[in-house]
């Protein structure tokens, strides 16, 4: 066959298209900008150009470089200090997110505590909803005066003033993020326990082992691998989470990698900024392969999952009662109590006093008055914050739409072709954005889209980088679960459409979309939810015409505006779980989906 | 002398039972199959005598010792019955090598290593898995990993052991081999062995008795052969045997030279009796179902009935003939190697006095006897 026929029988299948489109569109998306910001690292900036004598924009330097890594104790402050905070911070996340997650699916799926549907949806909540928002809670509570500003609940309610290491820094952000990351733990260490074959435990009891036994030696070995794997997940996840120390550690200067980097690429020194996202990006890159080698390893494992009958349930006796109900009060303390906070805040108009004529509808319905921030109207007739809601919706509807499509096209190439380079390239190209920490990300597509490149004009700025930003930073999701479900469907299915004749859209549209919808949809529907409470991905490249409401969040609790910040917050969270909610019903999907 | 008594055993799930007032005895030595449609119960009833599930109500004992009662409130844990159990798929512990899986019991009894060593050997001798010693249990094949399961087992010596189809997971090929080699194991260890499977030719082949369950209902506790040609009802008869008994709708007609008229399947013959199991006689005007083992219609120029050959399929060293006897089915199977046409005419006959004659309402065997036009 011939060059030209050859070519005309690869164009005629629509897999191929798609496969090569998406290699060269993600090309374009991911590496291209990466190339970019490394560049950016040996640039001197115009911001920059005052420090670096003898230097003008866009000349060649090494002081970035010798500025953060080796310059003795600026060093120290500018790098090396936050990169040890930030090292502290993950390995106390994990280890709290750990052990609190892996109890509690021990006690779902292996004892016969009390509550487990509703004790199981407690739980996850904190993962579903914002990461900040335990944080602001925590501020709400906790904040002492010290810091300036005035006491929170906690002081008010018992007199104590709480101490700044309790209040702020290292402490809270561990145990927020750790109850944020402690879902994720649940959902993958309850996953193994609940699909380990239970015969594998029964075949140690009629051998003479005792419980204790049969944990040591048989299910901690089997859920070791969940447990490094959600080690490394909930490690590089805590290492480039940006909000939480943001609330919690700016107000006592407890820098970490991620408000640094912030800090640095807002203010006069973008180059340490890109520096640091590179960094932080090979640290999250090199997490990520090991835990893929992880799960390599953990091939021996999959003949674990047999017809797992039933489990004989751990008795937990006399501790049953009040285990259930502790658990269902603490549950409730981390996710009913913070949202009744928020509404708190929100309606008193001097802070710190909790008095009852103290309440007022002002920050939400008020028109304004010059005494109470800057004469900003109340958020419901607020038009900069309506701005930002209309915002953040139709950019997570764009998101979601436009993610949520190409994932579908592209599982449905990469499974038609696997085993092909192309397809593997693909492949792994559309899971690369998920090993990319979203602020190093959105450094990336700072440095890459403030020029113009060939036809396409200077983005930053515009809606659409956002847009482009989150439709890259999500198709991992529905690619990954569009890729799921053509592999569960199999390629005949699809064969016996195009025996019968019939043609490439309809197949899709008739056959292959119907039958597997509900995938499908949960690959639009949890791009749309990451989007609505994303901050982290878009902080670095909005301008106040393209706000959305996690970055008005964020700017008001930097302002003080309390009242608007925690207004705000609890937007933001309805919308979150209604729409988690409604998803689930609808499609039975989640972002917590794992076990039920 | 672990003989096991089963008194009145019962599991409920919710409202419905899965094993319903079981009550039987398991002789010391036996290699006894629990068989029965899937769902049946009979996996329920294993893992209730191994102590791994709790019954409703009822009593079990072992050798004498009771080890559950519902009504003492008895419930001896697993491990301290005796009793070893081989699991459907295996179960074998895939972060351990097949040392450390068969020897894994041994440690928990505080064996000496040396002593462990040598038993660990033996068991591996007997199974022919030594070479595999230090492998992890994915990197053996199907059958092998059978043999560590039966090896890890055997390790702690138990004298019942119980097995929840064991074989069904391996091709039709090693499970012949593996079938030989279960019946071997049962004569070298003297224990009881009680084996759960939905294999009919497996309960046939392995079994000195036959437990048949239905719906949680023993139907029948019998030696094979005893199941095979005097099934006490319907679907006992239906469900042993490969290919299955002729089941014939009849309806009776008047008694004629101490037979019994029958219209089967358009044709009028007489069912003469040679052994009744109801005092109830054959009633004029009720119907019945005549049941004829398919060996035992016999293709022959001479014979007495003709019928037509709807398909043939020849195995070589059997082969299985469908009639048309009007417009009622039949199977046959001719032993040797021969074939027919299809729409051919052929005549057959019914032959031996083993033909039955159940109470179509009740589903009941009411007689046994020859089948004559």
């Amino acid at each position: 066959m011939g060059f030209r026929s050859r070519l005309r029988s690869f164009c005629n299948k629509p897999h191929n298209i798609i496969l090569v489109v998406l290699f060269v569109a993600l090309m374009l998306l991911t590496f291209l900008p990466l190339l970019s910001i490394v560049a950016d690292t040996f640039t001197v900036h115009s911001s920059e150009v005052m420090r670096i004598r003898g230097s003008h924009v866009g000349s060649f330097t090494l002081y970035h470089w010798t500025k953060v890594l080796l310059d003795g104790d600026t060093s120290v402050s500018i790098f090396y200090r936050p990169l040890f905070n930030t090292i502290c911070i993950s390995f106390a996340t994990c280890a709290i997110a750990i052990s609190l997650g892996g109890i509690m699916a021990w006690l779902i799926t292996r004892t016969n505590i009390r509550f487990k549907n509703v004790l199981s949806a407690l739980f996850v909540v904190p993962y579903i909803m914002p990461s900040w928002t335990l944080a602001l809670a925590w501020v709400n509570f906790f904040h002492n005066p010290l810091v300036g500003g005035v006491p929170g609940l906690f002081t008010v309610v018992t007199g104590l003033t709480t101490p700044d290491w309790f209040a702020y820094g290292f402490l809270p952000i561990s145990i927020v993020q750790g109850l944020h990351y402690a879902p994720f733990a649940y959902i993958l260490i309850g996953g193994i326990l609940k699909n380990m074959d239970a015969n594998l435990e029964e075949a140690a009891q009629l051998l003479y082992a005792s419980r204790m036994q049969i944990i040591r030696r048989i299910t901690l070995p089997m859920v070791k691998p969940a447990i490094l794997s959600t080690f490394l997940l909930a490690f590089s996840s805590s290492m480039s989470a940006f909000a939480v120390p943001a609330f919690l550690g700016t107000p006592v200067r407890y820098q970490v990698l991620t408000t640094q980097m912030y800090r640095t690429l807002q203010g006069m020194n973008p180059g340490y900024g890109y520096l640091m996202a590179l960094i932080l990006i090979l640290i999250g890159v090199s997490i990520m392969l090991l835990n893929q080698r992880v799960l390599d390893s953990r091939k021996s494992y999959t003949t674990i999952t047999g017809k797992s009958s039933n489990v004989s349930l751990f008795n937990l006796r006399g501790l049953r009662n009040p285990l259930s109900y502790a658990m269902g009060f603490l549950l409730l303390c981390i996710t009913v109590v913070p949202l009744i906070t928020f509404a708190v805040e929100s309606f008193i108009v001097e802070p710190g006093n909790y008095s009852l004529s103290n309440f007022s509808t002002v920050f939400w319905t008020g028109e304004g008055s010059v005494d109470i921030a800057n004469g900003e109207p109340g958020i419901l007739r607020n038009a900069s914050i309506l701005h930002g809601l209309v915002n953040s919706f139709v950019l997570s509807v764009c998101c979601a739409f436009i993610a949520g499509t190409v994932g579908i096209l592209a599982g449905y190439a990469i499974v038609h072709r696997k085993g092909h380079w192309l397809s593997n390239a693909v492949s792994h190209l559309t899971f690369f954005p998920y090993l990319l920490p979203s602020m190093a990300m959105g450094a990336i597509y700072l440095s890459f889209f403030s020029t113009p490149h060939g036809p396409v004009p200077a983005l930053y700025g515009t809606f659409a980088i956002l847009v482009l930003i989150g439709s890259v930073k999500y198709l991992p999701f529905a690619s990954k679960s569009a890729v799921n479900a053509m592999l569960q469907l199999g390629g005949q299915i699809e064969e016996a459409g195009i025996m019968m004749g019939i043609g490439w859209w309809k197949r899709m549209v008739r056959i292959i979309i119907p039958i597997q919808k509900t995938s499908f949809l949960s690959g639009y529907l949890l791009p749309f939810i990451s989007c609505m409470r994303e901050l982290s991905l878009f902080i670095l490249l909005i301008t106040p015409s393209t706000a959305v409401l996690t970055t008005m969040l964020f700017q008001y609790n930097e302002k003080g505006w309390n009242q608007y910040a925690n207004a705000i917050n609890l937007l933001i969270v309805g919308v979150v779980l209604l729409s988690n909610f409604i998803i689930n019903k609808l499609t039975g999907a989640s972002i917590d989906k794992g076990i039920g | 002398m672990p003989e096991i008594i089963l008194k009145d055993v019962t599991k409920m799930y919710g409202k419905t039972a899965a094993v319903d007032h079981l009550s039987m005895v398991i002789p010391d030595h036996s290699f006894i199959t629990l068989l029965g449609p899937s769902g049946c119960g009979k996996t329920t009833t294993l893992r209730m005598i191994a102590g791994l599930e709790t019954p409703t109500y009822g009593e079990i004992s072992i050798g004498g010792k009771v080890v559950f009662s519902a009504e003492k409130g008895i419930d001896i844990p697993p491990e301290k019955r005796g009793v070893g159990f081989l699991f459907q798929n295996y179960a074998l512990w895939p972060h351990m090598t097949v040392y450390q899986n068969i020897t894994f019991g041994l440690e928990n009894l505080h064996w000496p290593k040396d002593k462990m060593e040598a038993r660990a050997r033996e068991l591996m001798a007997m199974l022919r898995i030594s070479e595999y010693r230090d492998r992890y249990p994915s990197e053996l094949s199907g059958g092998q990993q059978q043999r560590v399961a039966i090896a890890r087992t055997l390790s702690t010596g138990p004298s019942t052991l119980f097995m929840d189809e064991p074989l069904s997971n391996l091709d039709a090929k090693l499970r012949m081999e593996m079938r030989a080699e279960l019946k071997r194991l049962h004569m070298e260890t003297g224990a009881t062995f009680i084996y759960v499977t939905h294999d009919q030719l497996e309960a046939m082949t392995l079994a000195t008795r036959i437990c048949l369950i239905k719906e949680g209902i023993l139907q029948q506790y019998d030696a094979p052969l005893t199941v095979y040609n005097e099934p006490v009802n319907m679907f006992t008869a239906d469900f042993i045997g490969s290919p299955s008994i002729n089941l014939v709708p009849a309806r009776a007609g008047q008694t004629v030279d101490g037979g019994d008229q029958l219209d089967f399947g358009g044709e009028p013959v007489r069912f003469v009796e040679a052994k009744r199991y109801t005092d109830a006689p054959v009633t004029d005007g009720k119907e019945y179902v005549v049941g004829i083992r398919p060996e035992n219609i016999v293709i022959r120029p001479e014979g007495r009935f003709s019928g037509k050959v709807y398909s043939t399929l020849p195995s070589g060293m059997e082969t299985v003939v469908k009639l048309h006897l009007h417009d009622q089915p039949l199977t046959s199977v001719i032993f040797g190697s021969v074939d027919f046409r299809v729409n051919e005419e052929v005549r057959f006959d019914i032959r031996t006095d083993k033909n039955l004659l159940f109470d179509k309402e009740s589903g009941a065997t009411v007689r046994m006897g020859a089948i004559k036009a």
